[in-house]
C-alpha cells in the first residue's frame, strides 16, 4: 500500500533525520519527499510518500506524532495495491 | 557561571541527589562542577555499569536515573544501557561530554556522533549548542523522560559550551504531565465487551507499574475476579499469590496462563504491548478473543493486534471505570483447575540443587526482597518461581534481554533505596559482563546480595542448541570459569560455595542474614533446562514440557 503523509516539524537539530529514520525503521520505504521551510515559524513542511510493508500507516502516523519535534502528521492519501514486505524493504 | 555549573545546578533543581558516571576529557568541566555540588556521584567501573545502575535506580524509585560519560568511548559504552531503558520504558537522562563545537564533524579525538548513534533508542535527545539553553534543555529532558510512557533522554554537551560563561537565566519549569482520560465512546464499548464476555483474561504488562496503577489494577482484579496473567515486566501487578493469578504468559510462561489466554474470548491488555516473547506466533495468539487495549502510549494501540476498544490515557482512570459485576464463574472454575493442574512442582529427583526451589524459598523467607536479574535460564526461573508483591521488586532486562544488567541494577536499586534488601540473581555467563562493578559495591559498601547460578555454560543458549540445533553445542561451554568465590573475595566481598541440596537452607539463611555484600556461588548440573517452553515460531498452544533437573 502507498501512503502520502504531510508532516510539520520543528527546525531543530536532528528533527528531519529522526522522522525519516523512524519511518524506515518501522519497515516503511520512503518513495518520494518534498520539503519546504517556513522561516518565520522555524518549521518545515514535508510531504512524504511511503510504501507500507503491510503494516498500519495509522500506527506509523501515531509513532511519528510522538516525536517531540513533530508538530503535526496527517495521512492524506492511501493507494492500492499492497506490496509485499520483502519488496518494499528492497528499495 | 559556567555552562557546566549551570548543568549541575539544573540537575539539583530537578531534585537529583545521585548520578552514576565515569569521567573523561570532554566531560571534565562537569566533573569539576560536581565537586561543589551536594549531588552524590557514584563512580562505576565501566560506563555500561553506570547507565544500568541509573536504570535500576529509576525502576526502584520511579524517579529518573541520571548517568554521565565522556565523549567517544565513554558515550558508546552507554549505548546498551540506553537501549535497555528504551525497550523497558525506564526514565533515564544520560549526559555525555562532546568534543568542542569548532571541531565537531572533523573526526576529532574521541569524537563520535552519539546523538546520531542513539537516535533510534532514545525517547528524545538534545545537542546543546549554547550555554544559555542548558536550564531549558535539562528541564525538557527530565519532563520528556518521565511523562506519558517514560524512556531515556540523551543530552550531549560539547566541552566549549560547558566552559562558556553565561549569566544565569531562570530555571525552566515544566508543567506536570496530564495523561488524559479514555475516550467515552471507547470506554462504553469496552464496558459492553466486558459484560458480554464469558472467558475474559486480564493481561498485565510493565505499564501497570510505570503508570503507578498497581493498586487500581489489583483492586479491579479482586473486584471483577477476572483471571490474571502478566508479561515478564508485569509480574507483581497483582501479588503472585493472588487467587486468580495464573502466572506469566508466553515462551517460558506457566501452562495455565497460556491455556487461559488461548481459550479466552476477551483479552484485557493493560499496559502491555503484545511482545513476541509473550504472544508466540502472533496470528495464533488468543485466536478467539476480542481485545480491550489500555495504554498511555497512543502508538501501542493496534500496533500488533487490532484493539476492539482502545483506552488511551491514565490506566487508573480506565480501570476504575470498568464493570466488576460479571458472570464468569464457570470460566473462573476452569482457570482454577488449570492452575492446580499446572502448579509448579518442586520435587526434582537427585541431590543436586534445584534452583527454582531455592529461589522460591528465598522469596518466601523474605517477601520484601527486591530481585535484580541477569539474563538467561536463571532469569526465567526467577520470573516463574519467585513471589513478588509489587512490580518494583522485580528488576529484569525484559525487552532487550541484556546480560550484565543484574549487578549494576542491584547497585542502582540500593542507591535508590538504601534500606531495602536487594538480591542480584546472575549466571556464570552474565556476571562476567559487568564483573568490574563488584568494585563499585565494595567502594560504596553496598549490602548487595548475589546469587550466582553456575551451570558452567551459557545455559539458555545451550538449551536452544540442544532442542533446536540437534545438540550441536557451539561456544556455550564455560567450564573453564574462574573460581568465583576467590574472585569475589579479591574484591573484598564475602563469598561462599553451595553444591548440594542439603546445604541450601543454610545458604539461604547466610545470604539473607548478611549485613554486607555477599555472593553465594551455586553450582548446578550444566544440563538443567527451563520448562515449559514454546518453541520459537510456534503458537502458545505448543508448550514443550520436560524433566527439570
Ligand atoms: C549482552 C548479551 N549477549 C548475548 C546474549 C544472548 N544470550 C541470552 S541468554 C545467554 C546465556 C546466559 O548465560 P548465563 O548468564 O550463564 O545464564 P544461564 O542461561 O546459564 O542461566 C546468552 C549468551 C544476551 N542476551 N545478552
Amino acid at each position: 500500500m502507498n501512503h502520502t503523509m504531510t508532516l510539520t516539524i520543528q527546525r531543530v537539530e536532528g528533527a528531519l533525520i529522526r522522522a525519516l529514520g523512524l519511518i524506515e525503521r518501522r519497515g516503511f520505504a520512503v518513495t518520494s519527499i518534498d520539503a519546504s521551510a517556513d522561516e518565520a515559524a522555524q518549521q518545515m513542511e514535508l510531504t512524504i510518500e511511503v510504501r507500507s510493508p503491510g503494516r498500519s500507516a495509522d500506527v506509523l502516523a501515531r509513532q511519528i506524532e510522538k516525536l517531540f519535534d513533530v508538530r503535526s502528521v496527517d495521512l492524506v492519501r492511501t493507494d492500492e495495491p499492497a506490496v509485499q514486505l520483502e519488496e518494499s524493504m528492497a528499495c | 557561571m559556567k555552562g557546566a555549573e549551570l548543568l549541575v545546578k539544573a540537575l539539583e533543581q530537578e531534585g537529583i541527589d545521585v548520578v552514576f558516571g565515569y569521567p573523561g576529557g570532554a566531560i571534565m568541566p562537569v566533573y569539576d562542577a560536581l565537586l561543589d555540588s551536594p549531588i552524590r556521584h557514584v563512580l562505576a567501573r565501566h560506563e555500561q555499569g553506570a547507565v544500568l545502575a541509573a536504570d535500576g535506580f529509576a525502576r526502584v524509585t520511579g524517579k529518573p536515573g541520571v548517568c554521565m560519560a565522556t565523549s567517544g568511548p565513554g558515550a558508546t559504552n552507554l549505548v546498551t544501557g540506553i537501549a535497555n531503558a528504551f525497550m523497558d520504558s525506564v526514565p533515564i537522562v544520560a549526559i555525555t561530554g562532546q568534543v568542542p563545537t569548532p571541531v565537531m564533524g572533523t573526526d576529532a579525538f574521541q569524537e563520535v556522533d552519539i546523538f546520531g548513534i542513539t537516535m533510534p533508542i532514545v525517547k528524545h535527545s538534545f545537542l546543546i549548542r549554547r550555554a544559555e539553553d542548558i536550564p531549558r534543555i535539562i528541564g525538557e529532558a527530565f519532563h520528556i523522560a518521565t511523562e506519558g510512557r517514560p524512556g531515556p533522554v540523551l543530552v550531549d554537551l560539547p566541552k566549549d559550551v560547558a566552559n562558556t560563561m553565561t549569566s544565569v537565566p531562570p530555571i525552566f519549569e515544566m508543567k506536570s504531565p496530564d495523561l488524559g482520560r479514555p475516550d467515552p465512546e471507547q470506554l462504553a464499548l469496552a464496558c459492553r465487551l466486558l459484560q458480554e464476555a464469558e472467558r475474559p483474561v486480564l493481561y498485565a504488562g510493565g505499564g501497570v507499574g510505570i503508570a503507578r496503577a498497581v493498586d487500581a489494577f489489583s483492586a479491579y482484579a479482586r473486584a471483577s475476579r477476572i483471571p490474571v496473567v502478566t508479561t515478564l515486566k508485569g509480574i507483581g501487578a497483582v501479588p503472585t499469590r493472588h487467587a486468580d493469578y495464573l502466572g506469566m504468559l508466553g515462551m517460558h510462561g506457566n501452562l495455565a496462563a497460556n491455556k487461559a489466554v488461548q481459550a479466552s474470548d476477551l483479552l484485557i491488555c493493560v499496559g502491555a504491548r503484545f511482545d513476541d516473547r509473550a504472544t508466540g506466533r502472533l496470528d495464533g495468539f488468543a485466536p478467539g478473543a476480542k481485545v480491550i487495549h489500555m495504554d498511555a502510549d497512543p502508538s501501542e494501540i493496534s500496533k500488533l493486534r487490532f484493539a476492539d476498544a482502545g483506552l488511551l490515557g491514565d490506566l487508573r482512570v480506565s480501570l476504575a471505570s470498568l464493570p466488576t459485576e460479571l458472570s464468569i464463574e464457570p470460566w473462573r472454575a476452569w482457570c482454577g483447575e488449570r492452575k492446580r493442574e499446572h502448579a509448579w512442582r518442586y520435587d526434582a529427583p537427585g541431590d543436586g540443587i534445584y534452583v527454582p526451589d531455592m529461589l522460591r524459598r528465598i522469596t518466601e523467607a523474605d517477601p520484601e526482597v527486591t530481585i535484580a536479574c541477569d539474563v538467561g535460564q536463571h532469569q526465567m526461573w526467577v520470573a516463574q518461581h519467585c513471589h513478588f508483591q509489587r512490580p518494583e521488586q522485580h528488576l529484569t532486562s525484559a525487552g532487550l534481554g541484556a546480560m550484565g544488567f543484574g549487578i549494576p541494577a542491584g547497585i542502582g536499586a540500593l542507591m535508590g533505596d538504601p534500606d531495602g534488601r536487594v538480591l542480584t540473581v546472575t549466571g556464570d555467563g552474565s556476571i562476567m559482563m559487568n564483573l568490574q562493578e563488584l568494585q563499585t559495591i565494595r567502594r560504596y559498601e553496598l549490602p548487595l546480595k548475589m546469587l550466582l547460578v553456575d551451570n558452567a555454560s551459557l545455559g539458555m543458549v545451550r538449551q536452544w542448541q540442544e532442542l533446536f540445533h540437534e545438540e550441536r553445542y557451539s561456544e556455550v561451554d564455560l567450564s573453564d570459569n574462574p573460581d568465583f568465590v576467590e574472585v569475589a573475595r579479591s574484591f573484598g566481598i564475602e563469598a561462599f560455595r553451595v553444591t548440594r541440596r542439603d546445604q541450601v537452607d543454610a545458604a539461604i539463611e547466610r545470604l539473607l542474614d548478611a549485613d554486607g555484600a555477599i555472593l553465594a556461588h551455586v553450582c548446578i548440573d550444566p544440563k538443567t533446562n527451563v520448562w515449559p517452553l514454546v518453541p520459537p515460531g510456534e503458537t502458545n498452544d505448543v508448550m514443550l514440557e520436560g524433566m527439570s533437573a
